[in-house]
């Protein structure tokens, strides 16, 4: 009797396979065009407006302009070359003496800003700290990423940190960024999905998130996101804010230099 | 020794056989699980039509992904042909998961004041399956259209 | 229940035919997932009515499942037929109703 069954199970499993092989393996254009549709309505617009409120009640346009040392008029332009040098002042940074030049990512300038005011700096992985910076990346929508890395001697070392910490291989598997994610083999798929070339205008990794993910029904940050890939990768999460990953952000923005900011994206 | 490593393998072999019973129970314990409103597509359809038929018709148009990436999020859109006028209108549109244990997702009531009768949301598809649009003309026939979703789980969390 | 409508597009007159789109912050729990540390079983909350009002008269009326997606998206179209308020009325499962509205206000 179970000889029967395992035969009947073999015997369905190679159906299986065959069915498979002659159906199509991922989403058709056509069915693109209805995700990409989606866009128009994203939940995440709703975190947007509350970090919008949040924004203008704690830190405000002309604060945060301020921090970053320029004026208001140039602040969309300044927030699509994040992450760029600042200096972090010992409020923002205890451990700095004295103000100090740092490579900081867009929500480490509104922690320094937040210090500047003096008011509670927020945690990185914190909702508000993400709806905020979110909102604030929005404000330099339709603009086109322009990182400068090679505006100074602290962005040309971090990009070169950010690419040994993209290619190096760590973890249980011994994976890096780049075994999913480098040009020879993007395309191909992990289980059923097609691996994303971060930098193509199509992707436009850097320039798309904040976004919904749909898989968690919850917007999600650019860090976090690299996390949660790291996470599943096997590999030990770099921690937000940490010198590895800002540089890992430096790194992975400057591939997709060039393309145009849409926040909040969609994703799968 | 050797027999030490055969029993060793024996061991190994009568777990996975005494697996296969649990996997399987654990599999019929899984599809007992059943939401609170629980209903299949057969009952939801006819407490809507009581009895009527439904026709299939071209003047339904749904559009579904063929494959969904991500069952949780499918985007759903019916468009209906229709005047809207005060005396020719669509009354209804509802959609249905064929499959979901609830297979009810929405039961849209239009008026002519809709000038146009459209609906879009996002689903929750379980499996792959059928989803259907039924919908309710004010002469009160019943059209429909259905799509076949194919979900799969793609990527890499 | 956080909650947004939108009308699409932007400029309209007397006569067209806009988009209504209704997007709300909600868990939509199916009553059949198990919380992941306790196991036990998360009971259903889902937002179940939505009513769409256009000057206080009824325009459309929705029974909804927990099968629509976490953080609905209702879309649906009006004939523009005067300036007033579009008003949309939600309320879930366990009691919650929120009252959000839009303003329509056609050029011509």
């Amino acid at each position: 009797m179970r000889k029967l069954s395992i035969c009947a199970a073999l015997f369905s499993l190679a159906l299986c396979g065959v069915l498979n092989a002659e159906e199509a393996m991922s989403m058709n254009a056509a069915d693109k065009a209805m995700y990409a549709e989606m866009l128009e309505n994203n939940p995440a617009a709703m975190d947007i407006a509350e970090g919008e409120e949040l924004f203008n009640s704690l830190i405000g346009q002309e604060a945060y302009a301020k921090v970053l040392g320029v004026s208001v008029k140039d602040l969309p332009e300044t927030i699509a070359g994040f992450p760029r040098m600042l200096m972090a002042t010992p409020k923002y940074d205890f451990t700095f003496p004295k103000t100090m030049r740092k490579v900081v990512t867009l929500s480490q300038s509104l922690q320094m800003a937040l210090a500047d005011r003096d008011k509670k700096v927020l945690k990185l992985e914190s909702k508000e700290m993400v709806k905020m910076t979110a909102y604030v990346k929005s404000l330099a929508n339709d603009l086109k990423t322009n990182i400068d890395v090679k505006a100074n001697k602290q962005m040309e070392e971090m990009v070169v940190l950010g690419k040994h910490i993209f290619e190096e291989r760590r973890g249980g598997r011994g994976l890096s960024c780049n075994s999913c994610h480098s040009a020879d083999i993007v395309g191909t798929r992990l289980r059923m999905q097609e691996l994303p070339d971060l930098g193509a205008p199509a992707t436009a990794s850097a320039s798309t998130w904040h976004a919904y993910r749909m898989t968690q029904s919850a917007m999600v940050s650019f860090d976090k996101r690299m996390q949660q890939c790291m996470k599943n990768a096997l590999l030990a999460e770099l921690p937000l804010g940490s010198k590895e990953m800002v540089a890992l952000e430096v790194y992975v923005t400057n591939m997709g230099k060039g393309n145009t900011i849409q926040i909040p994206g969609l994703k799968r | 020794m050797e027999r030490r490593s055969f029993l060793k393998g024996f061991g190994a072999v009568s777990a996975c056989v005494a697996l296969v019973p649990t996997i399987a129970s654990a599999a019929d314990d899984a599809k007992k699980v059943t939401g609170p409103n629980e209903m299949s597509v057969e009952s939801a359809l006819a407490a809507i039509t009581g009895g009527k038929p439904v026709t299939p018709s071209s003047k339904v148009s749904l559009s579904a992904p063929e494959i969904a990436e991500n069952g949780a999020v499918v985007p759903v859109k019916v468009t209906v042909e229709s005047p809207m006028s005060a005396n020719d209108y669509v009354k209804a549109i509802h959609v249905f998961g064929s499959k979901n244990n609830n297979s009810r997702c929405a039961n849209v009531y239009l008026t002519p004041a809709n000038g146009e009768a459209s609906f879009a949301t996002r689903i929750k598809l379980g499996a792959t399956q059928d989803v259907l649009a039924v919908v309710e003309m004010s002469n009160g026939t019943f059209l429909s259209a259905k799509q076949n979703v194919k979900v799969t789980i793609g990527g890499c969390g | 229940m956080k909650t947004l409508v939108k009308i699409k597009p932007k400029d309209y007159n007397i006569g067209d035919i806009v988009k209504i789109d209704f997007m709300a912050m909600h868990p939509m729990e199916s009553g059949m997932r198990k919380d992941k540390d306790t196991g036990a079983i998360v009971p259903a909350h889902y937002i179940n009515e939505v009513n769409f009002f256009f000057n206080d008269k009824m325009l459309t009326k929705m029974v909804t499942w927990e099968s629509l997606s976490v953080n609905p998206v209702l879309s649906i179209s009006m004939k523009v037929s005067a300036a007033g308020t579009l008003k949309v009325l939600a309320k879930d499962n366990k009691g919650e109703s929120v009252e959000t509205s839009a303003a329509i206000t056609p050029k011509g």
